[in-house]
């Protein structure tokens, strides 16, 4: 046990004496969360959540236009903008912005839209209380119209989307204003003071519910996804220093020095075990705290961790040790540290492609979600998405566990093989 | 057997992927508090031999015996009584030369105040007493070669194998590192020496072994070698008239 304490502080030395080592380690993943966080928000909003900024005039300035307004604002999509440059839009203005892409949708309420949609409401009134022996006249009535520009490059949803708002709006403003209209009429003709109220609620009420379990495809934000993405990659690119560290060790014949002491060999690559490994669970703890703390103050959401912080960390350390097992196997294979680090690098760049970190697997067509499932990388991701995500404890995260032991257990033996063949 | 050191009998070893042996049936004794020479021209099989001594590397067939003891079936036993000085600067160059030499001697199971007296005392012995606070990477090539002298006599091992102990040190360092490995056997340690310095050798060993591609050609006590034949002058002639004026790789 001291031969273990006394290595694992030669380590820890060895470690924070290495600078560039500490900044790879630490730094760099901190950064690449920054950014690619920050770069993917907006694609990760449009895949989930993404709200249109809509160029909205009212020239109507009645019930109509009101109420359009009013819905739009109040709606989960949509963001209404109605000034340019401190004036409010005209039209000519509105149309000039959404045609350069500065805004996707334009909406124009016309003057005039509530005076034409109160006539034919008057009209299916009456007509609806003709007397058999004074028939309504149908008035020559306009159509009123709601006015609206798309950007051309808008996607097919958003189009839809806007207009799928628009025409609830629509209906209903239409329905109340008949509605009330009618109560007016009936009141008159009741000779009575009180009016019916319109309920604007509806009779019929949608009733929601997330189905979420561990075979649930939920998507992530940006931050969900950057957060866990970039704390995995990070965890594998300790074989950088790792790797490094074994071969200066075997190159510099300290090695031959160890391999005399009794025991010590053994001690040695243990050592190496625990500190590379509480290294990476340190380096996920920062990035989740960075995530917690530090991305919201940038407008990125918060970091949610799901329930189950037990889970957490044996996903943590599964992750971890399957990211050192790969340092240690690499650190016995290459004979200098350039061809480790070249291999290495190369090498988890590749496997965090193909494993969602880059761009994640959902997006990606069906064969590259299929190889995906080869890359370890995937393995912690897909544990770290089940907890965050998908509110996955350890049950839910055992396949991907047993993945990454598996992983770490191969690694290692190659990593047992390679050292003894120096022997011979 | 008792007084015999080490005994190599008849080692034959072929690296993986070579069809030329980098020893072959080699068979020598060493015994025990001797200064002892492996000497040979580059690649001639030195390091080899070593190699397979410390226990560091398989060997194909042969036998060889430290302190009369198997070395495959006793090494667990034999490895604290071997002390080794690499070729290469075996130690870690971002510490400081104490904190390598702690590392060493708590690995070999010294603690507390005997490792502290230890580590100190090998550093004062090699004149680095002053210098133990700095780190390796700072040290000069004379500085590196005494620190990892120190740390392969850390443990006060019976019998210290030292590969080109003094390869590239100033004549100063040389000079100091030769008296403390003369102070050291004079003390009983057994010495296995390898260098290409053979006057150094000459002052240094009693006994020699020339080796040259993997074969043993000629062992003794070098006055006896050097007496051996008119021609020999010294321990270079011997050395030249028997492996030759051609280059090495």
């Amino acid at each position: 046990m001291m031969k273990l304490l006394t290595s694992i502080t030669k380590e820890t030395l060895l470690l924070f004496r290495d600078l560039g080592g500490l900044l790879l380690i630490f730094l760099m993943p901190m950064v690449l969360v920054f950014v690619m966080a920050l770069i993917q928000d907006s694609t990760f909003r449009k895949l989930d959540e993404t709200r249109l900024v809509v160029a909205f005039i009212n020239e109507d300035k009645d019930s109509v236009g009101f109420a359009i307004e009013k819905g739009l604002i109040e709606s989960d999509m949509i963001d209404i903008v109605k000034e340019y440059d401190g004036r409010y839009f005209e039209r000519e203005t509105l149309i000039k912005l959404v045609n350069e892409g500065k805004y996707q949708v334009g909406i124009v309420v016309p003057r005039g839209t509530t005076d034409k949609l109160r006539e034919k409401a008057e009209y299916l009134v009456e007509k609806a209380l003709e007397d058999d022996n004074d028939p309504v006249v149908k008035p020559e009535i306009e159509k009123s119209s709601v006015i609206l520009y798309f950007d051309p490059v808008i996607k097919h949803s958003f189009r839809e989307t806007v207009r799928m708002a628009l025409s609830k709006l629509t209906y209903g403003i239409e329905a109340r204003m008949v509605f009330d209209r009618f109560a007016m009429r009936v009141s008159e003709i009741l000779d009575t003071e009180t009016i019916l109220e319109y309920d604007p609620s509806g009779i019929i009420r949608l009733e929601e519910h997330n189905i979420v379990d561990k075979h649930t495809e939920v998507l992530p934000n940006s931050v969900q996804h950057n957060v866990p993405a970039w704390a995995v990659f990070a965890m594998f690119f300790i074989l950088i220093p790792l790797s490094g560290n074994i071969i200066r060790e075997r190159n510099s014949g300290s090695i031959l020095r160890i391999r005399l002491m009794p025991g010590s060999y053994v001690y040695t690559i243990g050592a190496k075990i625990l500190v590379y490994l509480l290294i990476t669970i340190v380096q996920f703890i920062l990035m989740l705290l960075v995530g917690i703390f530090i991305l919201p103050l940038l407008g990125l959401p918060v970091l949610e961790l799901g329930n189950n912080v037990f889970a957490l960390i044996i996903m943590a350390i599964a992750t971890g040790l399957a990211a050192t097992a790969y340092g240690l196997a690499l650190g016995s294979i290459f004979n200098t540290v350039d061809q480790a680090a070249a291999f290495g690098s190369v090498s988890v760049i590749i496997l965090a492609a193909l494993g969602g970190i880059w761009v994640p697997v959902f997006i990606m067509p069906t064969l590259m979600q299929n190889i995906s499932l080869v890359s370890p990388l995937n393995w912690g991701l897909e544990g770290f998405y089940t907890i965050f995500l998908r509110g996955g404890g350890i049950s839910d995260i055992l396949p991907w566990i047993g993945l990454l032991i598996a992983f770490s257990l191969v690694m290692m033996a190659i990593a047992y093989y390679f050292f003894s063949q120096k022997k011979n | 057997m008792g007084n015999i050191a080490i005994k190599i009998e008849n080692i034959s070893k072929t690296y993986l992927g070579s069809l030329v042996p980098a020893v072959k049936d080699i068979s020598l004794e060493v015994a025990s508090g001797a200064k002892f020479g492996l000497l040979g021209p580059n690649g001639a099989g030195k390091t080899t031999s070593i190699s397979i001594l410390t226990g560091l590397l398989n060997y194909d067939s042969g036998n060889v015996f430290i302190n009369g003891m198997e070395l495959k079936k006793g090494y667990k036993k034999i490895r604290p009584l071997i002390g080794l000085v690499p070729q290469e600067i075996a130690l870690y160059d971002t510490l400081t030369a104490r904190e390598n030499l702690r590392f060493i001697a708590e690995m070999y199971g010294i603690r507390g105040k005997q490792m502290r007296q230890r580590v100190d005392e090998c550093l004062d012995v090699l004149g680095l007493g002053h210098n133990g606070h700095k780190q390796v990477r700072k040290y000069s090539g004379g500085m590196k070669r005494r620190v990892n002298l120190a740390a392969g006599i850390l443990h006060k091992p019976e019998i210290l194998i030292l590969d080109e102990p003094t390869a590239g040190v100033d004549v100063q360092s040389r000079s100091m590192i030769l008296d403390f490995l003369d102070e050291l056997n004079k003390q009983g340690t057994t010495i296995i020496y390898t260098s290409h310095y053979l006057e150094e050798a000459e002052s240094l060993c009693n006994e020699v072994a020339i080796i040259d591609y993997g074969s043993v050609i000629i062992k003794g006590n070098i006055r006896d070698i050097i007496n051996s034949k008119a021609e020999y002058t010294d321990l270079e002639s011997v050395f030249l008239h028997l492996t030759g004026r051609k280059l090495r790789d």
